[in-house]
């Protein structure tokens, strides 16, 4: 991350910007870069209209267009109420949107955010996350996240990194996909007569039926197996019915990002 | 270059550190000027300039211990190294600023001159000179500064650095003869004289590029070295 907006130097390898080597011809390239640097660093006795404005002098912004820049910034990151106070005074998650607004003053066309959402409580996350989604539509965004979750929910594409080699380049869904070889199906049932081992024998498709919990209520939480490409919930429903088993849940177990980067990371490091 | 030196100023005046700056020398400066001028009844205004070298000797650090340093810890460095800007325009947008702060300390000594002239006949010529050779002192002093900044993450340090270089620097020649070149300070005292040395301009101005240089260096190998 720090070699690609050319914090430090490449040790090996091209970094190509829009076209520009980072090494040969760094200016054009850092123009085309917006930086949002983890940790949020700012100058914090500036306000933040002088900082914005800063920002846009050293990103080479036409002196002409400066000001209306930094104003339509302001505005679009949501600082128009505290353009005139001093950044130290400011909250977290109001430190972040200015570091955002200097990092897309330059109007860049690649957007780099390290770590954009830590540090901040849920209304600011979802405020950030909804003001990514937005710049997304106009610019390209790189998000780096250790919130898998997160990730998921904002990006199109995902490149997983493993000590510096790429392990994998995918669409979050697809990656999520990948891993979830078996189908595996959640119940919650009542059931009296404790006729559930039945079931197993009557749907010849299951391939294991594991009782998980039983909750204070009576009902019974099942695991539910089959092979691949089956979708065993309609047999499921119209079985249990005729054997007077009552459902009070059912849902397909979904496996999440996270099992998708273990996976792959475990796999790397064999 | 200028947006780094606006913004610059901006902080000095925006916090403490140039009023410090400026203030300090001023009362320093003040009274050696009492002491100058009515306890010995000179009217000599480029004298009192002796002993304002030793005081920025002193007050320099206050300048230029945070330039770089104070970046670097904060990691707004990285908002500089991650702009178009190259990193000379940087280091010498820094330089100018600070230079800036101590032409306007000088200008501010203009006072001193006006309250002379009100009693004596002070040469104007001569405290212009004095004034020069001033002003290319404390360029020296600033670019090493600056340098001392450029490797360390701590304030203090150098801090510490700058001052602890000048005195070595100024009492060297003390121990032996070999040193007496190269002290910055030593060099400063033909100009109250009214000349201008030009081996003296040439090596104040060698040194402060010197400097200025190593300092871009220096963060130039950060850069590649981390």
């Amino acid at each position: 991350m720090n070699m690609l907006t050319g914090y430090i130097e490449q040790t090996e390898g091209e970094i190509i910007i829009d076209g520009y080597d980072m090494l040969k011809r760094p200016k054009k390239a850092k123009r085309e870069i917006g930086y949002m640097p983890e940790g949020v660093p700012l100058y914090t006795d500036l306000t933040v209209k002088e900082f914005v404005t800063y920002m846009a002098e050293i990103k080479r912004v036409d002196r002409k267009t400066r000001k209306e820049r930094v104003e339509k910034i302001i505005e679009q990151t949501g600082l128009k109420d505290v353009e005139k106070k001093l950044i130290k005074n400011l909250s977290r998650g109001y430190k972040q949107r200015v570091s955002m607004a200097g990092a897309l003053v330059g109007e860049p066309k690649i957007l780099i955010l390290d770590e954009p959402t830590v540090g901040l409580d849920p209304k600011q996350i979802t405020e950030i996350r909804n003001l990514i989604k937005e710049l997304g539509k106009t610019h390209t965004v790189i998000l780096s996240s250790h919130i898998l979750s997160e990730v998921s929910q904002i990006c199109n594409k995902v490149i997983i990194i493993n000590k510096g080699k790429i392990v994998a380049i995918d669409t979050p869904e697809n990656l999520e996909n990948k891993v979830s070889n078996k189908n595996c199906i959640y119940v919650t049932v009542e059931d009296t007569e404790d006729k559930m081992k039945d079931i197993k024998d009557k749907i010849k498709d299951i391939d294991k039926l594991e009782l998980i919990k039983e909750n204070e209520d009576g009902t019974k939480e099942y695991m539910i197996e089959s092979k691949e490409g089956i979708d065993l919930r309609k047999m499921l429903f119209t079985e249990l019915a005729k054997e007077n088993i009552t459902i009070f849940e059912m849902k397909k177990a979904d496996s999440t990002l996270e099992e998708a980067f273990m996976k792959v990371i475990e796999g790397g490091n064999k | 270059m200028f947006s780094v030196m606006k913004k610059e100023l901006k902080t000095y005046f925006c916090s403490p550190v140039g009023y410090v700056f400026i203030g300090l020398f001023l009362i320093m400066f003040s009274i050696f000027f009492y002491v100058d001028v009515f306890q010995y009844g000179s009217t000599n205004f480029e004298y009192i300039f002796y002993s304002g070298a030793t005081i920025l000797t002193f007050i320099t650090p206050i300048l230029t211990m945070r330039t770089i340093a104070e970046e670097r810890k904060n990691g707004t460095e990285q908002l500089l190294l991650t702009s178009p800007l190259s990193i000379t325009k940087v280091v010498l947008g820094k330089f100018i600023a600070a230079t800036i702060i101590v032409i306007i300390t000088e200008i501010c000594t203009f006072l001193y001159f006006g309250i002379l002239s009100f009693f004596g006949t002070p040469h104007i010529t001569t405290a212009l000179v004095t004034l020069l050779g001033f002003l290319l002192l404390a360029i020296s002093y600033i670019s090493f500064g600056i340098l001392a900044s450029s490797i360390t993450e701590n304030q203090i340090i150098a801090g510490v650095i700058t001052i602890g270089f000048f005195i070595l620097t100024w009492f060297l020649p003390n121990f032996s003869e070999v040193f007496t070149n190269f002290s910055l300070i030593n060099m400063f005292s033909k100009f109250p004289t009214g000349q201008i040395d030009i081996a003296d301009t040439v090596t104040y101005v060698t040194f402060t590029i010197l400097c200025l240089l190593l300092t871009v260096i220096v963060m130039q190998r950060r850069k590649s070295v981390r």
